[in-house]
């Protein structure tokens, strides 16, 4: 049984870029934590932000990625009705789960922490149209960009979607607290 | 291929609400895949393309979100002590990307298998699943020593101390809770894997978004335990 064969150096290697994302991330959290992390409820959101960044990202990549092999969608036309409905669709998806994000927070600090504070629903909500505006366009792009140079966006978006998704979301999450 | 083309154009022109036999038809006749077929169909000309993708994914999102906040739940009734815990910090979004990964990586191969019809009623035996086994705890072992030695690297060099012991808990923590969640999504996997398979469905739809959210949550959930456990 050889374990180090090529599904091993794919896996290994593609965590790797994963990692070195989250880790990235990870510092921008630490560095900026006195503001990020003391605000209530910023921990009951925060996984299923980053998530929520991840998983619009990925399907939408893997949709387009679909249709590219298929030839629906052809790689050098993006404005097309396949393409602007997955756009409106991601971005859509975003917002609402944002909204929920912000909810199920104020909910906590409300029933738990027994604090009123509104700014808990306007900071995912926020965040996360800026985070997913940014990630969504990347992610169309550069899936464009993989596929015409030959390469299938299969392999290289999911790592790169966590990767994009960690840093661009924290940073999106600053950006916004610095504004409210 | 006028032909083709007359009988794509007849699929696209079908609701998208129900599987067509025509789609069926179509595939045994001119050989197209199903997936093409199936792609034509859900995003054809008479298909609101946001509604399809928003009334298809919802439904899971809002769940994979819910199930991460009550994740987050556990780390915020312990915050004060892990905000202390700088590595910690930059250890969490990796460790979470890290144990989403895995269950997908081990969802879809064993759908795969499964599919391939490589997974026989004792499927401990099957070499591939046990190489697959080994290769997921090994890479997961590297990745969270490897994690962990650049998040206490970053952290000393922003003038946190990290003494041995500090070294000592947050290896633990990492590689406790990598392999016991690894671990628990190749159990979780092989055994829904099978029981969706003898359902007659297709495991890759159910298995990605069970373990991702498993991980999600178990993530924040063993990461609490352990931080109370260790520090």
């Amino acid at each position: 049984m050889n374990i180090f064969d090529n599904n091993f150096k794919e896996i290994f290697s593609s965590q790797i870029v994963s990692i070195i994302g989250g880790l990235i991330a990870g510092t921008v959290l630490a560095l900026y934590m006195d503001k990020i992390l003391l605000i209530p409820g910023m921990l009951v959101f925060l996984p299923g932000f980053l998530s929520m960044v991840h998983d619009i990202s990925g399907t939408f990549a893997a949709r387009l990625s679909s249709g590219l092999f298929l030839g629906v969608i052809k790689p050098n036309k993006v404005e097309t009705k396949i393409i602007k409905g997955n756009l409106s669709a991601s971005f859509f998806l975003a917002i609402f789960v944002s909204l929920i994000l912000g909810v199920i927070a104020f909910l906590f600090n409300l029933l738990v922490l027994h604090i009123f504070t509104i700014k808990i629903i306007l900071l995912p909500l926020i965040a996360g149209a800026l985070a997913n505006a940014m990630n969504i366009t990347l992610t169309l792009f550069v899936t464009f960009y993989l596929f015409r140079k030959g390469h299938d966006p299969n392999n290289i978006m999911g790592p790169f979607v966590t990767s994009a998704g960690d840093i661009i979301g924290i940073i999106s999450l600053l950006i916004v607290l610095v504004i409210i | 291929m006028k032909n083709v083309r007359q009988h794509l154009e007849k699929l696209r022109k079908i609701s998208r609400k129900k599987y067509h036999p025509l789609i069926h038809k179509i595939h045994k006749k001119h050989k197209i895949s199903k997936k093409t077929l199936f792609y034509v169909k859900e995003y054809g000309q008479h298909s609101n393309v946001p509604r399809t993708i928003i009334r298809e994914s919802i439904k899971i999102l809002m769940l994979a979100s819910i199930i991460s906040s009550f994740g987050g739940l556990s780390l915020e009734h312990i915050k004060t002590v892990f905000v202390s815990i700088y590595p910690l910090i930059i250890l969490l979004p990796a460790l979470n990307d890290m144990v989403g990964d895995y269950g997908t990586i081990v969802s879809s191969r064993f759908s795969t298998m499964l599919h391939e019809g490589k997974i026989k009623k004792d499927c401990w035996k099957n070499k591939e699943l046990k190489k697959l086994l080994v290769q997921i705890i090994i890479i997961s072992l590297l990745t969270a020593v490897f994690s962990s030695i650049i998040a206490m690297i970053i952290s000393s060099l922003s003038n946190y101390a990290v003494g041995a012991a500090t070294v000592y808990k947050i290896f633990s923590i990492a590689i406790i809770d990598v392999i016991f969640l690894v671990s628990t999504l190749f159990l979780i996997s092989v055994y829904a894997g099978f029981y969706f398979f003898r359902k007659k469905e297709d495991p890759n739809n159910f298995l990605i978004p069970i373990t991702t959210s498993i991980a999600d949550f178990g993530n924040m959930i063993i990461l609490s335990v352990l931080i109370m456990l260790f520090f």
